[in-house]
């Protein structure tokens, strides 16, 4: 009942606070202004280019033509030493192919209310940094290995500290035609839904924040990565498309801050341990790749070990298997995706039951509908509707909060069972290598709000909030 | 409110594979004028005169990672920008270049394949291909010389 007064309160502070609508507009406002700034340079180059390129028309008899081929070269490649060393990367013939590829992002994140990775509702934060640099080699032809190191820094759940993201043996069995047949051994990266592999990549995700109903970046090393034995392949059904799948048996990462608040309880002085866990995913695409329709299941278990007799936290168990739906249709400049998980958790043996946070058996009901819109190749908008149920049969969150209130005299806010965010935002391609973007959230619910970032200390969460975030990102 | 949202969303699927249909259509007559402008050109050691259309779009996928013999494809291309990769993608391959992008990046950042190699100009694709074991590009036909084999789709 407190609580619901609370949350009631803080939502008229935010339609009577203006400030951070003020502030978006500036960000906003920032980044429009530096995107004018730079057409004005591309301009001017091409100014410099056109100039240079009616130059051989002028009667420049003492000018051998050749002088003025190179000068004109050397206007085109701008004399950078990091540039010079990406192209030679890139055109080299490095020794068993090797490749070498890399990232590097910048967040700025700044909230109405809550806390988004740092204290974002005070004066927003640049908390949300990604890097990563990964090397490929095929010594065989059938044969490749590849490593990435990625480092990451957002909350008090990622400190920045490089981790081995995956390292990979990839093996080719059988290829005939468009038919391709292989095994992965290492530490993979997770097969689910369209964009967990590559969820660190900012030129890959469709935002700065993945939906995060789907994508949870609370729990996001547990479901990122682990070691793993996976079977892949890829057949063409006939002339409609490919069909492409992988599946095998994993050892998931689970010894985690971020994740063992989030499965178990508020602080557990104990730890999760790994059990064989199996994951696999089947994607359909048509030869056009327009349409493309995806399957993809996990089967997680994990146990939790008691930190001695102390702990008040018992020995337990939890089982974790959601089911994702994936679909998407991509014409030249609009793309449609959506994508439905169902999660069913469940926990054994009650974790000496007092101080579980949740119900034994529950299923959880996460969607998402985007659509992206792409006006030139370098500009593109999209506009999302995201929706979390940590449990659906109590969509509202009540019922949990009311039982918690009897049984444990807990106060939990029900929004913090839910969330359904509204997110529009806008990217620039300033260059295939360099991007800028901006995006803005309307939250209503916590449902997947960090609990490191966002403790009971700090105050209850608010309901309804905001989120506006810029990044830039640099890949090569 | 929810079985309104599915009730769209059945809708939106039947709209689409209506869209599906008519996009595959509409795409049936391009590739006999595709190849009066430019073609696939390999390495002249690679020992395929034809090749069908799913294994070029495995190949330019960098799914497909050998020829029938065995040997390592190498796969060269130009810039997404470029008139001629543009061309060739759409026309050919029948994907847009930021789906081959999307592709690419997937595979490179999941570990779990590798990028094609970018060649700066025309001139460049055909001195690689020329030189390079196993090489795969695409070359203007006004470019092509005998230090290439011209590969036919079947």
């Amino acid at each position: 009942m407190i609580q619901l007064t609370c949350s009631r309160l803080s939502s008229y502070r935010i339609v009577t606070v203006t400030c951070p609508w003020g502030r978006a507009l500036l960000l906003l406002l920032l980044t429009g202004g530096l995107s004018v700034q730079a057409q004005g340079i591309d301009q001017t180059h091409k100014k410099i280019e056109s100039a240079q390129q009616s130059m051989p028309l002028l009667p420049t008899s003492e000018l051998p033509a050749q002088a003025v081929e190179s000068s004109m070269s050397t206007a085109k490649q701008k004399p950078n030493f990091f540039n010079k060393t990406v192209n030679w990367f890139r055109t080299k013939e490095l020794p068993g192919d090797l490749q070498i590829h890399g990232f590097a992002s910048q967040g700025y994140i700044t909230t109405s209310d809550n806390d988004v990775f740092g204290n974002s509702d005070n004066g927003g934060s640049f908390g949300l940094t990604e890097a990563g640099l990964n090397v490929s080699v095929r010594p065989l032809p059938k044969l490749q290995l590849s490593a990435q190191v990625l480092s990451r820094r957002a909350g008090k759940g990622n400190s920045g500290m490089p981790r081995l993201d995956y390292a990979i043996l990839d093996y080719q069995l059988y290829s005939y035609d468009a038919n391709q047949y292989g095994i992965r051994i290492g530490r993979l990266k997770n097969p689910f839904g369209f964009y967990n592999e590559t969820r660190d990549v900012a030129h890959t995700r469709p935002s700065i924040l993945l939906p995060q109903s789907i994508y949870f970046d609370r729990t996001r090393n547990l479901g990122l990565s682990g070691d793993s034995v996976q079977l892949y392949g890829e057949t063409a059904i006939g002339n409609l498309g490919t069909f492409s799948t992988q599946f095998g048996v994993w050892w998931p990462i689970v010894s985690d801050r971020d994740t063992e608040v989030s499965l178990i309880a508020p602080g557990p002085s104990g730890h999760l341990k790994r059990e064989a866990s199996y994951i696999g995913r089947g994607i359909f695409e048509t030869n056009d790749k327009r349409l493309r329709l995806g399957i993809s299941g996990i089967w997680l278990n994990t146990s939790y070990d008691p930190q001695g007799a102390i702990d008040p936290i018992r020995a337990g168990s939890l089982q974790f298997t959601p089911i994702y739906f994936s679909a998407q249709y991509n014409a030249e400049r609009w793309s449609i995706t959506s994508e439905y998980a169902l999660r069913h958790f469940k926990y054994g043996h009650t974790f000496g039951d007092t101080m579980l946070l949740n119900k034994a058996d529950f299923f959880g009901e996460s969607y998402y509908v985007q659509g992206e819109y792409r006006f030139t190749p370098k500009w593109e908008a999209f506009i999302r509707y995201d929706v979390l149920y940590t449990d659906r049969s109590d969509r509202s969150g009540k019922e949990f909060a009311a039982e918690m209130l009897a049984q444990h005299k807990l106060e939990i806010a029900p929004h913090s069972r839910f969330a359904k965010d509204i997110t529009v935002g806008l990217r620039w391609n300033v260059t295939p290598e360099f991007m800028l973007r901006a995006e803005y959230h309307r939250v209503n619910g916590t449902g997947w709000l960090s609990r490191l970032d966002n403790t009971p200390a700090e105050g209850p969460t608010s309901q309804h909030w905001d989120l506006y975030a810029i990044q830039a990102s640099y890949r090569f | 409110m929810i079985p309104t949202f599915l009730r769209y969303f059945s809708f939106s699927i039947k709209v689409l594979i209506c869209c599906l249909l008519s996009a595959s259509l509409s795409f049936i007559n391009t590739d006999t004028w595709a190849s009066d402008q430019y073609d696939i050109v390999i390495y002249p050691g690679v020992g395929e005169k034809e090749i069908s259309l799913n294994s070029l779009r495995s190949i330019f996928s960098m799914r497909q990672k050998t020829w029938p013999d065995g040997a390592k494809i190498r796969v060269f291309v130009l810039a997404d920008d470029d008139e001629l990769h543009q061309s060739v993608s759409k026309e050919i391959l029948n994907v847009f270049p930021y789906q081959l992008r999307s592709m690419w990046d997937r595979l490179v950042f999941s570990g779990t394949g590798q990028a094609p190699i970018k060649v700066n100009s025309i001139d460049e694709m055909l001195v690689k291909v020329a030189s390079t074991p196993g090489a795969i590009g695409y070359l203007w036909r006004a470019k092509i010389n005998d230090t290439v084999n011209v590969l036919q789709i079947k």
